[in-house]
């Protein structure tokens, strides 16, 4: 709210010009009337917001690293060079763009599972939940399609192996590996593919499926966890989404904003050597770390399982699981007690072994 | 030299002081500026007769007494000792350089803390007018442990004078004595304003609740709006080879060695800028949505701003621990000509000691002059590690390097910024190699087997 001595006459000439021309009063009532429950898991409801705050980096640092990148394969890794060490700041918005990037991901991975527990994929918020989702992967392949980019040592044999993965997917496999590659090799064609999809149609997407997910979200209202709608009345405390929850949100962007700009001023992104397409792979060779629990995952397999193919059988279990979350909320309802548990239980099982597969993969 | 070696793997030496320094300089700040708090606000009080301040100074002194005299000393004694572990040979020549300000320091200290103690077993024991007298007392002694220590640390930057005249009053009142003084007053005041948020979000009462919180946060007004005059004051005063480090860095950030001086630069300017937002989202605009949770995470950022802003200072110095006069390893720079000729392992008494049963054994020396010469800034395999900053050099390759190191004309030496030149005759110069050489074995190794002669990458291989 605004402070009395700051509602000088100037304020009030501003508040009445927009007034007449915006429909002020109408969202100040909007906001002031969505409210935003208090209780001990209240943390979790910062990270959807957060997630979006670095959406927004990520816009504007993209926006400017097209301006010095080239994605041509004799120059992409030089250009790349070039705005690290030339070009004033570059390394400095290259940097942003990647810790935002990793950052990105995990903050929604936390959101995702945060929502899940607190089982706010329920009726009516199905369509936030799959929206949700279709973000999720969106931000997946935001991440494989950049990493390729720089065209470095790493970058080029991970996408290799990431796509020869994909090819192995049932009756469509082949063909969408194909297609993204542009040929059988990894090439030219991919980059200029893998731009593409990164610069223009993840974007669109997402503010597509984004502007969708905050229009549920504003017709819902925030989800109340079960043990807080079982509160009695007047043990139930809210806080108005505005001001008190928007300034508090402000506060947590400004934190994350400095965590995200530490990162990148203590360890600013570095680049590896060149791809050269004809060596070895390099030893030890690692997907980002987002991948790195489905890549674990899928060595543990036995080359066969029984007559099928040990990766395909992996891929299919993974689908399975894949599955399992975008069903979740037409299982658990909230009707049964007993589906909610299984639900619960599902998700931590998948938790803990997202995490398992991942830190087993890190230090193998 | 003269005296033993703490070695602390992998982190090293200068970080255990230095994490120790910042949680100290945290602190102390936060008693400096909490005293002089505590002086106005209790006048606030006394001039409005409202009991409900007078209540919440009570609670607000117990863990600040509390938090500072025990943190506080814990700390500063954590300093004397860590220091006098991991670098001797330097903290010598400044307790040789300040033996009277020392003393005085920690008369002072003495004085705040017997106040601290007074003033807070004397709520409501002795008359307002009295209690009021003894805040007062507490603020202006532990000024005064500002005030001396301000001159120690100040001078390490800017020796000025004091490198021609030898006279401890020189060394104190140097250069950048006063702006110093000015922007560590401003930021106390800060400190002690977000601590004080912290106590007020305990206060029950909305209305009076929201009058302190607001209160509170104009304490950290001060520093924004002269804050950043003091600080080009104190630049203005600064060596100009030292701005000229941080404009390197500023125009190569992200490459370079440089550069983490204008990195660290650009992280202290964010986090102020941070807070100043903070400040005005937080409990100015919102205080009655401000939380002790958010109160806490505030404090995090000032520790952070702190934290940072005192670690840039201490690197613009590098590599010495006073400037122009004794490098970080504790070799005076005068001495460095001598020792080359004459060498270095006989110089000292410790030295002298550890090396007279094995004179011959060229790996022990190098150890010795890497525990003595580099120490100070490297580890072995860790933080700074020689394994990673060798790379792929060999035996050969390192002796040129040295030889490089070893140059005091700052021409032919590029690390003159960096690191002090190398002080040793040639046959420690050798023994050092040897020794540096069998660090990074496995780097040079790895350069060979880089790229594994299969090439199937498929990922279920086993
Ligand atoms: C005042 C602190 C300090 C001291 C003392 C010091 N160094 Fe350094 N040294 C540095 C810094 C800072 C760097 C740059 C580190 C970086 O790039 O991350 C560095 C870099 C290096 C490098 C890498 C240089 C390159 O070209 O990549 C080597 C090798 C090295 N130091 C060896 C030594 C040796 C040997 C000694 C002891 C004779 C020594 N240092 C003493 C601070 C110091
Ligand atoms: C870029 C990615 C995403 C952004 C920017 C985003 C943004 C947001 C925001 C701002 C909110 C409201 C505040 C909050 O509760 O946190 C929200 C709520 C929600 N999000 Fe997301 N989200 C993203 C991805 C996801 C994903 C991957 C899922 C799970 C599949 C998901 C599921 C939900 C659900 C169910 C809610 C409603 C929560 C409630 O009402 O309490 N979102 N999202």
């Amino acid at each position: 709210m605004v402070s009395e001595s700051s509602q000088s006459r100037n304020g009030n000439f501003l508040q009445k010009f927009l007034k007449e021309r915006l429909p002020v009063e109408e969202l100040q009532h909007l906001a002031e009337k969505k409210k935003v429950p208090v209780h001990k898991h209240s943390v979790w409801y910062y990270m959807g917001g957060i997630a979006a705050v670095l959406f927004a980096i990520q816009v504007i640092t993209g926006v400017l690293l097209m301006v010095y990148y080239v994605p041509e394969i004799n120059s992409a890794h030089a250009s790349i060079l070039k705005i690290n060490s030339q070009i004033n700041f570059g390394w400095f918005i290259r940097s942003l763009h990647s810790w935002s990037a990793n950052l990105m991901i995990a903050v929604v991975i936390i959101h995702l599972f945060s929502t899940y527990f607190m089982k706010a994929y329920r009726a009516p918020r199905e369509f936030t939940w799959w929206t949700g989702l279709v973000m999720l992967v969106v931000c997946l392949a935001f991440g494989f399609t950049g990493y390729l980019l720089p065209w470095d040592d790493v970058s080029f044999f991970a996408t290799k192996i990431g796509l020869d993965v994909a090819s192995k997917i049932p009756a469509i496999g082949g063909l969408i590996a194909y297609m993204l590659r542009g040929g059988d090799i990894v090439s030219q064609a991919t980059i200029s593919r893998f731009f593409m999809i990164h610069v223009a149609v993840l974007p669109l997407v997402t503010l597509a499926v984004l502007g969708a997910h905050m229009f549920f979200i504003q017709v819902h209202g925030i989800a109340e966890p079960a043990f807080f709608k079982k509160l009695p009345e007047e043990k139930r405390k809210y806080e108005k989404f505005f001001p008190e929850f928007m300034f508090k949100d402000i506060l947590v962007w400004l934190l994350a904003a400095n965590v995200l700009f530490v990162l990148t001023m203590l360890w600013p992104w570095g680049i590896g050597p060149e791809a050269d397409p004809f060596a070895a792979a390099p030893l030890g060779i690692k997907p980002e770390w987002y991948f790195l629990a489905p890549f674990q995952f899928l060595k543990l397999i036995p080359p066969m399982v029984g007559p099928i193919e040990g990766e395909l059988f992996g891929i299919i279990l993974m689908s399975l699981v894949g599955l399992g979350f975008v069903l979740v909320p037409i299982y658990d309802t909230g009707v049964s007690e007993s589906r909610s548990k299984i639900s619960t239980a599902f998700g931590t099982f998948v938790l803990l072994g997202v995490i398992l597969f991942s830190l087993w993969g890190a230090l193998s | 030299m003269n005296y033993p070696l703490w070695v602390v793997p992998d982190l090293g030496g200068s970080w255990v002081i230095g994490i120790i320094s910042i949680i100290h300089i945290f602190i102390s700040h936060f008693a400096v500026g909490g005293g002089i708090y505590l002086a106005f606000a209790e006048q606030l009080a006394y001039k409005r007769k409202d009991e409900r301040i007078y209540n919440f100074l009570k609670s607000h002194s117990r863990f600040f007494v509390l938090l500072t005299t025990v943190a506080g000393a814990v700390t500063g004694v954590g300093i004397w000792f860590s220091v006098s572990l991991v670098s001797p040979d330097g903290i010598a020549s400044l307790i040789q350089c300040f033996t009277l300000a020392w003393a005085e320091e920690y008369l002072f200290f003495v004085a705040e803390l017997a106040t601290a103690f007074a003033y807070y077993y004397t709520w409501d024991r002795i008359s307002r007018e009295q209690h009021l007298l003894l805040a007062r007392l507490y603020a202006i002694f532990s000024v005064f442990t500002l005030v001396i220590i301000n001159g120690v640390l100040t001078f390490m930057l800017t020796p000025g004078k004091w490198l021609s005249s030898h006279w401890w009053f020189d060394g104190v009142f140097n250069p950048t004595y006063f702006p110093s003084l000015a922007i560590r007053l401003l930021i106390m005041l800060a400190i002690a304003g977000m601590y004080a948020l912290v106590t007020c979000t305990r206060i029950e009462e909305p209305k009076f609740r929201t009058f302190m919180v607001r209160y509170c946060a104009k304490w950290l007004l001060p520093v924004f709006l002269l804050g950043p005059v003091c600080m080009l004051w104190f630049l203005s005063q600064v060596p100009h080879s030292v701005l000229g480090t941080i404009f390197t860095g500023i125009q190569n950030s992200g490459v370079g060695n440089f550069s983490i001086l204008a990195r660290a630069l650009y992280i202290s300017l964010v986090l102020s800028g941070t807070i100043l937002l903070f400040a005005f989202f937080g409990p100015f605009l919102n205080p009655r949505g401000f939380t002790f949770k958010v109160a806490i995470l505030f404090m995090i950022c000032g520790f952070a701003a702190t934290g940072t802003t005192e670690w840039m200072r201490e690197m613009l110095r590098k590599p010495y621990v006073v400037y122009n006069y004794i490098y970080s390893n504790g070799i005076h720079k005068d001495e460095i000509e001598k020792i080359a000729d004459e060498g270095f392992l006989h110089r000292g008494k410790w030295s002298t000691a550890l090396t007279a049963a094995t004179p011959t054994d060229e790996f022990h020396n190098g150890e010795i002059v890497f525990r003595y010469q580099c120490m100070a800034c490297h580890t072995e395999k860790g933080y700074r590690s020689m394994k990673k900053l060798l790379g792929q050099r060999d035996e050969q390759a390192i002796i040129s390097f040295l030889q490089i190191l070893r140059e005091r004309d700052p021409q032919k030496n590029n690390y003159s910024n960096i690191m002090p030149p190398l002080a040793a005759n040639d046959a420690e110069m050798k023994s050092l190699a040897k020794y540096l050489a069998s660090i990074n074995t496995d780097e040079r190794e790895k350069n060979t087997a880089h790229r594994s002669p299969a090439s199937d990458h498929s990922i279920s291989m086993k």
